[in-house]
């Protein structure tokens, strides 16, 4: 009896456990909005929270899903439970060339899977404005194949990346999702 | 978990067949349900986890693997590459003449992209255009006039060479309209200063950059829109697969044999004799004419796969101790000159070692142990009559002592204790923890005046208060000096260098975490041969001092020269140099500017020189606008290519007839040898809790079990 207490316990803590990572993924959007606000007004880099280890650095609006996601800077895991990572390494939002967000396929970028060629997708920088770009290929990557480009001079486009499959129990598995966006406009006047 | 769901369905089958009252009935197939439900949610989980482990095994073509091959296995390109360096060394700066060779193999008009890496603190100053027999000149211009130039004579059909500076080390050539069979060569010039160091001179050509590999370009589609950058990493028409990915670098046994092969000569003529070169990446062949060496590479030509480094040593008792180079540029005298301080070796001062540790989360995994192991060797490079402290720092500061203590048994024991238990989460909050290191206390400020005061900043965070930062490593700096280490590929590089610059002490990037251990060491080492402090220069002309690079020279270590660069001092009289020593006694030398050799390129090493620091001043929030107005007439007074100017040549008439059409190629760079770990790897993108999940609702099954039958029990 004691021994089914204790289980019972025991798998309740994990499925709150299991339950807050979703919760806390869309509660933090509230108080990253607020720093992406402030630090639109303020023109600098704003933590989201006093002891947060990372701040906003864009917004992403994807089509299906209404409001438009912060982006944090850096793709670790403290980073990306809380709003989609921008690979630190990548073009900045903003910016002309390749920049490439990351997030997990379980929280924010659930939705990837509902995304098609031809879809729009918009990223803002810290500048403010809204970029256009078109989706134009979603593959299935191996990442013990294949490695992302970061070099400095690459075409403007907008690659996200999120897990793959998308319900698969294994959270380390190798398989990405990958969909890749392009400026509606090229930018080439941008890179002057 | 099979057995529990054979559980469910036997208390389902027995539910079945007893009677109840409706009350309990009802809450029994409340329980009935959610057992139901779980079953069919661990059935769906194990389907999935089934279908993943499939998937593994499964060698899918889709799944995106690189393949710029063709069947044959050659990779096919209409434009080959032929590369060479020549190199002239003399005195401290290299003069290094590089030639592109673009052939057109194929039927077609081509034009030719081609991206390719300089050293870091080259300044590329000369362009030409080479058809045939003939040479067309490239001129400077600003970024957008070159570029507008270049597309102009695309399209009409003139033949045109543009170069570009993409990053401080990276270069874009292109040549437009080279004819079907043909042949043109771009010629640049660069500069770099040598490496001088313990007597031994050091000079590097890149030949190849980082690869890296892109998430790449479906072809033959013809929606896409055409601008050049798309087209640069490959000629995506001529891969054969349509589901490949448009590659950037290639193996060297892709490309056609003969392209992508070096030659390389160097002309060493530092001066003074020379007693041996040696490379630790290439075997040579250096061959002796007097003073003069001429080095080629052993096996000839070499592949760009790797980077080439030259390494030269004068003969024993000749290592220079001072020069200087005078060169007369537009009726203005720049002057080079370079110090090695004269000191006892072995000479070592008390010092006073502050290591500041970023233990945030970012931190974790692999960079807090080679954090961790640094700290231990940096912990044994103490000697007795040291004092030190660590301090480690994520949201919050914690020091391992009060204050700083002497390097004894005891205290040592007890900070390797406190660097082994060291681990990371959290933020990074780096004010505190440089007030923390920074800070003298009242009461033990007469000991540490008399030591040299050092402090190590490991970190791999960024932060958003810059100037902040700035202001406050000015202001209590004191006699400390502040030695920044940044770790992985961080976004503030830039932080971390200059505020080594304003701490007056180094910055070491450690790029690949791998190497943390090994940097490390070797920082720790030299930090413990601290040999002049204190620096100031005297020129002859104070007033023109204005214009003397570095303006503040930071401390020397053992075997380090003071490289400095001047505009608008005539070469007479002495340059007064004075410095405080290890023992605190004032050192002075002085370097008679008279006895200066000619040097050619100074103007060039001081435009460079001048630039960096206008392009600086971004950080201390100068607009972008205003560094490209001070950067621009300099850049194109001394013709240096920046990211404001760049060069291009253009032909004087059409070669290419108006119906013709122009193909574009972008020529590859090779993948550098062993160094495919260095791509960036794809994120890990998802968490545990679907996992978490189920596992919580398993476990909760036989609970649901037992209250099942109860409830049967008690009906």
């Amino acid at each position: 009896m004691r021994l089914l207490l204790t289980l019972t316990l025991a798998a309740a803590l994990t499925l709150l456990a299991g339950l807050w990572i979703p919760l806390k993924a869309m509660l933090s959007q509230e108080l990253l909005n607020m720093a992406w606000a402030e630090s639109q007004a303020g023109h600098r880099d704003v933590k989201p929270w006093p002891w947060a280890d990372t701040w906003p650095v864009g917004r992403l609006r994807l089509p299906g899903s209404g409001e438009p996601m912060v982006i944090l800077s850096g793709t670790y895991g403290e980073s990306l439970a809380f709003g989609p990572g921008h690979v630190t390494a990548s073009a900045t939002p903003g910016e002309p060339g390749t920049v490439i967000v990351a997030g997990h396929r379980d929280t924010h970028f659930r939705v990837l899977q509902t995304i098609h060629t031809g879809d729009r997708v918009e990223l803002q920088g810290s500048d403010g404005d809204w970029r256009l770009y078109t989706v134009v290929s979603e593959r299935v990557v191996d990442s013990r194949k294949e490695r992302l480009d970061v070099r400095p001079d690459s075409p403007d486009r907008l690659i996200l990346v999120t897990c793959y499959p998308f319900d698969a129990l294994n959270p380390n598995g190798p398989l990405r999702y990958v969909v890749e966006a392009e400026a509606a406009q090229p930018q080439m006047q941008a890179a002057l | 978990m099979r057995s529990m769901r054979a559980v469910d369905w036997s208390s389902d089958w027995s539910g079945k067949s007893s009677g109840k009252t409706t009350f309990t009935r009802r809450q029994l197939r409340l329980v009935q349900g959610i057992s139901l439900w779980l079953a069919v949610i661990l059935f769906f989980v194990l389907q999935s986890v089934a279908a993943q482990a499939s998937e593994r095994g499964a060698d899918e073509p889709g799944a995106g693997e690189l393949r710029m091959t063709t069947p044959n296995g050659q990779f096919e390109t209409a434009t080959l590459l032929r590369t060479d360096y020549r190199v002239r060394v003399s005195g401290l700066l290299a003069d290094t003449r590089l030639r592109q060779d673009f052939q057109n193999t194929s039927t077609d008009w081509r034009e030719g992209t081609y991206v390719f890496p300089l050293p870091e603190k080259a300044s590329l100053y000369a362009m030409q255009l080479r058809i045939g027999e003939r040479v067309i000149v490239g001129e400077i211009k600003t970024r957008g006039d070159a570029r507008k130039t270049y597309e102009k004579a695309k399209t009409e059909g003139k033949q045109a060479a543009h170069v570009e500076q993409q990053r401080p080390n990276l270069f874009t050539t292109r040549v437009a309209n080279i004819p079907p069979g043909e042949t043109v060569t771009v010629e640049l010039r660069y500069q770099q200063a040598v490496d001088y160091q313990s007597g031994e001179f050091e000079l590097r050509l890149p030949t190849t950059m980082t690869p890296r590999y892109m998430p790449g370009t479906p072809i033959d589609d013809p929606e896409r829109p055409v601008t050049w950058r798309q087209g640069w990493a490959v000629p995506t028409t001529e891969v054969a697969d349509a589901d490949a990915i448009s590659p950037f670098t290639v193996n060297s046994q892709d490309v056609p044999a003969g392209s992508h092969r070096a030659h390389v000569e160097l002309t060493l003529n530092a001066g003074l004799p020379i007693a041996n070169v040696v490379s630790p990446t290439h075997a040579l062949k250096p061959e002796w004419q007097g003073e003069q060496v001429t080095v080629v590479p052993q096996s000839g030509d070499i592949a760009m796969d790797r980077d080439l480094v030259v390494r030269w040593t004068p003969k024993r008792g000749q290592a220079p101790a001072a020069a200087v180079f005078h060169e007369r540029w537009q009726d203005e005298d720049y002057l080079l000159t370079l110090l090695v301080p004269g000191l006892n070796g072995g000479q070592s001062v008390p010092r006073e070692m502050i290591f500041v540790m970023d233990t945030s989360g970012s931190m974790a995994g692999e960079s807090i142990r080679q954090a961790r192991s640094a700290l231990l060797a940096g912990l044994d490079t103490l000697k007795s009559g040291d004092r030190f402290n660590i301090i480690e720092f994520n949201s919050e500061t914690h020091a391992l002592f009060g204050q700083a203590q002497p390097a004894d048994t005891a205290y040592l024991n007890q900070a390797r204790q406190y660097a082994r238990g060291l681990q990371a989460n959290g933020g990074t909050e780096m004010a505190p923890a440089l007030d923390r290191a920074l800070r003298i206390r009242k009461s033990s400020d007469e000991a540490s005046t008399k030591r040299v005061r050092q402090v190590v900043f490991i970190t791999d965070g960024a932060v958003g208060n810059e100037r902040a930062l700035y202001q406050q490593i000015q202001d209590q700096l004191g006699h400390s000096r502040l030695f920044t280490v940044g770790i992985g590929s961080a976004p503030n590089m830039y932080f971390m260098r200059e505020a080594a610059r304003i701490g007056r002490g180094t910055f070491t990037s450690v790029s690949d975490i791998n190497e943390v251990a090994s940097q490390l060491g070797t920082l720790f080492s030299k930090m413990a041969a601290p040999v002049l402090v204190d620096i100031q220069t005297h020129w002859p002309d104070d007033e023109a001092a204005g214009e003397a690079f570095p303006a503040k020279p930071g401390d020397l270590f053992r075997g380090e020269p003071l490289i400095m660069v001047t505009r608008g001092i005539a070469p007479a009289g002495d340059l007064e140099l004075t410095g405080v020593l290890p023992d605190g006694s004032s050192w002075q030398q002085s370097l008679p500017l008279s006895g200066a050799a000619p040097g050619q390129g100074l103007h060039r090493y001081w435009a460079r020189q001048k630039i960096d620091e206008i392009t600086d001043q971004r950080l201390h929030g100068v607009s972008e606008d205003q560094i490209r107005e001070q950067v621009t007439p300099l850049a194109l007074a001394h013709s240096l290519t920046t990211p404001y100017t760049s060069f291009v040549a253009v032909d004087k008439t059409p070669v290419r007839p108006v119906g013709e059409s122009l193909k574009k190629d972008a020529v590859p760079s090779l993948l550098p040898a062993g160094s495919s770990q260095k791509m960036i790897r794809y994120p890990q993108t998802a968490t545990p809790s679907l996992a978490l999940i189920v596992i919580g609702l398993a476990g909760l099954m036989p609970a649901f079990a037992v209250l099942m039958l109860r409830r049967r029990r008690v009906a």
